[in-house]
C-alpha cells in the first residue's frame, strides 16, 4: 500500500497535556466476505493460513 | 472426462460466459491479458449454437441462422443452468430454441443430428458444446490443449447454477479453477494495469449487458475486495435499446411501405429486424449516424433508412434512465451517497452506449470517475474485462494444487472482519469539535490492516500531539446564499419558493464526524520542518499498535489499544 500524504498539521501539544489513562477500542466490526480474487487477496490467505503478520510477511 | 491435471499439466484460460456473448482470454508470459479472436476473427462471441443437418455452428455464424433456422438455434441459455423449469425466464428464447421441461432440468428439442430427428438435449449438454468450442478455439490459438479456466458467474449465480457449469465444463474437458464474481473480474482487469495504484476506494461495476443488468458496489482496500451491495434488473439490458429501434425501423418501414406488413409480427421478419437493428445499436456507439438495411425485409421489400445518435438518444431515453436509476438505487442500498464513489466501471457491451456513460457522470458528482470508452480515453473495452479478469486470476492461481485453491476460497479465510468507522489523526486543533480528521484507514476495510501516512507538523516544530480517532463519514450540505431580493429562507411552505430554490445546487462535501477517541500520544521536540510518519496496525481482534516517528529524526512513540472486550 503506497503511504498516505496528510497536508495538514499536527495539533501542537498544549502544555498541560497528560497521556490518557482510559483505554478504549474500536467500535465493533461487520463480518463481510472479501472476494478470493486478485494478488493482493492471495498474499491475505497466505498469512491468515499461515498465522502470519505483516511484517513476518515482509520478511 | 479429463482427470483433475496437476497444476504442472494445466494450461488455463479465463472465460466470460453470458447470455448473449461469450469471451476467453489468456495471460501472456509477460503478465498481460488478452482477450482470443476465435476463427472467424470475433472476440465477442454470441452464446448461441445452432445445426443444420447435424452440422454444428456457433457464435456468430449461428447468431445468424436466426432467421431461417430459428427452431434449431439455441440461444439465451445460460442463466437456465441448474435450475428447475418453474424458476426460469424464457422470454429472451421467443426467436429461438424454445426451452422445455426434461426432468429435473430445462432442454431444448432440437434437430441437431444428421437423421433429421427432434432431440432433447439439455441446457447442461448445450453448455457443454458450447464450451468446448471456446476451448478449442483458445487451443488453436495457443497451439496447446487448454484444459483449466476461471469462469465469471453473476454475483447471484447461485451454488446449484455453478455446480452446474462445474460439471458441463468438466464435460467439456475444462477443469474449473475457480468461480470469481464478474464485477470483481472487472476491477481486477483494472487493478491489474501496470500504472494501477492502490488506491482505498468505493467502485460502482455496472455490467449492462444483454438480458440483464447486474451492478454491484465494491469497496476496494489495499487491493483486495469486498461487496457492499448488488442488484440485478432482467427487465433492462441491450435486449430493450434492440427493441426500441426495431420498434423506430418498423414503423418507418410501415410508412414507407403500406402494404409490406409490421415486420415485428412475422417471425423471419422480425428476427432480420432484430439483428440489424443490434447492428445499428452497435454503430451508433461510434458513428453519429449509422444505416439500417435488410434486404427483403418482409413481404418481399427491402428497407434502407438511416438514423443519426440524437434521435436514437431520444427514443431511448426512458431505458437510459433506468440504467441510472438502477446504479444510484444500489449506491443506497450500500448506505453511501454518491459522493463516496470514485470510480464507475462501465462493463457489458452496452456499456459502449456514449449517452449511458454520460448519463452516469451527471448523475454523480465530478469526483467520481466513468470509466467508459465514451468518457475516459485509458478506458478498458467493456465487452473485455470480466474475461480478462478471469484470465489474470487464472494465471495468479493455475499453479495451485486444487486443495489450496480450495482451502483459500473457503469462508474460513474469506470471511473477515471489516471495520465499521474510519481510523484516522485529528490534525490543525486537539479539540475534536474543530480539529480536522483525516483518515488513515476507510470504513469498510477488512482487518488485519496496515497503513502509514506522512504527516506535516507546524511550521515550528516544537511538540505535537498524535491524536487517533474513529471517525464517521457525513455529508456536509451547503445550502446556496438566498438572494438578495428573495424571501425569508422558512418561506419553505411556500411551493412555489421551494421549487424555485431546488433549482440551486446546494453544495454537498464529504467530512468527517469523531466519534471517538482512540489514543493519544506526545512526540516532542520536532525540527522545524519535520514530517511525521504514522502507521497503524490493526489486527484480526480489533487490537492495534501503532507508531509515530519523525522522518529522518530519532523523536518517536508508540502505542495503540487493546482487543473489545479484553482488560
Ligand atoms: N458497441 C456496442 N454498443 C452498444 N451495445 C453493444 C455494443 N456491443 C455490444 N452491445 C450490446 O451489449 C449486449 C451484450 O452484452 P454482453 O456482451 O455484456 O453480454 P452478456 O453478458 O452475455 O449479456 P446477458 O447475460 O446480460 O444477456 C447486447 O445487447 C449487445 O447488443
Ligand atoms: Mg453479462
Amino acid at each position: 500500500m503506497t503511504t498516505f500524504q496528510i497536508g495538514l498539521p499536527l495539533p501542537v501539544l498544549s502544555a498541560d497535556w497528560s497521556a490518557p489513562t482510559e483505554s478504549k477500542t474500536l467500535t465493533a466490526a461487520t463480518d463481510r466476505n472479501i472476494e478470493p480474487v486478485g494478488p493482493h487477496f492471495l498474499a491475505h490467505a497466505r498469512r491468515k493460513r499461515h498465522k502470519r503478520t505483516f511484517s513476518e510477511d515482509d520478511r | 472426462m479429463s482427470e483433475e491435471e496437476s497444476p504442472a499439466q494445466r494450461v488455463a484460460i479465463g472465460i466470460s460466459f453470458g447470455n448473449s456473448y461469450s469471451s476467453i482470454a489468456y495471460t501472456s508470459g509477460e503478465g498481460k491479458a488478452e482477450v482470443i479472436a476465435n476463427e472467424e476473427g470475433d472476440r465477442q462471441i454470441p452464446s448461441i449454437l445452432s445445426y443444420v443437418s447435424g452440422e454444428e455452428f456457433q457464435g456468430t455464424q449461428a447468431k445468424a441462422q436466426l432467421v431461417r433456422n430459428a427452431k434449431n438455434t439455441v440461444a439465451y441459455f445460460r442463466d437456465f443452468l441448474g435450475q428447475d423449469f418453474k424458476s426460469i425466464d424464457p422470454t429472451p428464447c421467443h426467436h429461438s430454441a424454445h426451452p422445455i421441461q426434461h426432468e429435473s432440468t430445462v432442454a431444448f428439442k432440437i434437430k441437431d443430428k444428421e437423421d433429421d430427428t427432434e432431440n432433447t438435449v439439455t441446457v447442461s449438454e448445450i453448455t457443454t458444446r458450447h464450451l468446448r468450442k471456446l476451448k478449442n478455439s483458445a487451443s488453436d490459438y495457443l497451439g496447446k490443449n487448454v484444459n483449466a479456466a476461471v469462469i465469471t458467474v453473476p454475483t447471484n449465480f447461485s451454488d446449484a447454477q455453478k455446480d452446474a457449469l462445474s460439471k458441463a465444463a468438466k464435460d467439456a474437458g475444462i477443469e474449473v479453477l475457480q468461480f470469481i464474481n464478474e464485477p470483481v473480474a472487472a476491477v481486477l482487469a483494472y487493478d491489474a494495469r501496470p500504472e494501477a495504484k492502490l488506491a482505498d476506494k468505493n467502485i460502482v461495476v455496472a455490467d449492462l449487458g444483454g438480458t440483464r443488468s447486474d451492478v454491484a458496489v465494491i469497496a476496494s482496500r489495499g487491493g483486495m475486495y469486498s461487496i457492499l451491495a448488488t442488484a440485478h434488473d432482467y427487465d433492462v439490458g441491450g435486449a430493450q435499446l434492440d427493441e426500441v429501434l426495431m420498434d423506430y425501423f418498423a414503423k418507418e418501414f410501415l410508412k414507407k411501405w403500406k402494404n409490406g406488413g409490421d415486420p415485428r409480427v412475422d417471425d423471419r421478419a422480425s428476427a432480420k429486424l432484430k439483428l440489424e437493428s443490434e447492428a445499428v445499436k452497435k454503430a451508433l456507439s461510434i458513428g453519429s449516424s449509422a444505416n439500417f438495411s435488410v434486404e427483403s425485409l418482409s413481404k418481399g421489400f427491402d428497407f434502407t433508412c438511416s438514423i443519426n445518435r440524437m434521435r436514437y438518444e431520444t427514443i431511448s431515453s426512458k431505458v437510459f434512465a433506468t440504467f441510472v436509476r438502477l446504479v444510484l438505487n444500489v449506491v443506497e442500498k450500500a448506505q453511501l451517497d454518491p459522493l463516496d464513489i470514485s470510480e464507475i466501471i462501465l462493463a457489458g457491451g452496452t456499456a459502449h452506449t456514449p449517452r449511458i456513460a454520460s448519463s452516469l457522470a451527471s448523475a454523480f458528482p465530478e469526483s467520481t470517475t466513468v470509466l467508459a470508452p465514451s468518457t475516459s480515453a485509458t478506458a478498458i473495452n467493456p465487452s473485455e474485462l470480466a474475461a480478462r479478469g478471469a484470465a489474470i486470476q487464472a494465471s495468479l492461481i493455475q499453479e495451485f494444487e486444487t486443495e489450496d485453491i480450495d482451502q483459500s476460497t473457503h469462508p474460513m479465510v474469506t470471511v473477515t472482519p471489516h471495520l465499521a468507522r474510519a481510523i484516522g489523526v485529528l490534525c490543525i486543533s486537539s479539540d475534536e469539535s474543530t480539529g480536522v480528521f483525516r483518515h488513515l484507514v476507510e470504513a469498510e476495510t477488512p482487518v488485519p490492516v496496515r497503513r502509514t501516512a506522512i504527516i506535516a507538523t507546524p511550521r515550528e516544530g516544537g511538540d505535537v500531539l498524535v491524536k487517533i480517532c474513529e471517525g464517521t463519514r457525513v455529508i456536509k450540505v451547503t445550502k446556496p446564499e438566498p438572494k438578495a431580493n428573495g424571501k425569508a429562507a422558512d418561506d419553505s411552505d411556500d411551493d412555489e419558493d421551494s421549487d424555485e430554490s431546488d433549482e440551486e445546487e446546494e453544495l454537498r462535501e464529504k467530512t468527517y464526524k469523531v466519534e471517538n477517541v482512540l489514543a493519544e500520544a506526545a512526540l516532542k521536540g520536532l525540527s522545524k520542518g519535520a514530517k511525521v510518519e504514522l502507521q497503524i496496525n490493526v489486527a484480526a481482534d480489533l487490537s492495534c499498535t501503532f507508531f509515530a516517528r519523525e522522518v529522518g529524526g530519532k523523536v518517536a512513540v508508540r502505542g495503540g489499544w487493546k482487543a473489545p472486550g479484553k482488560a
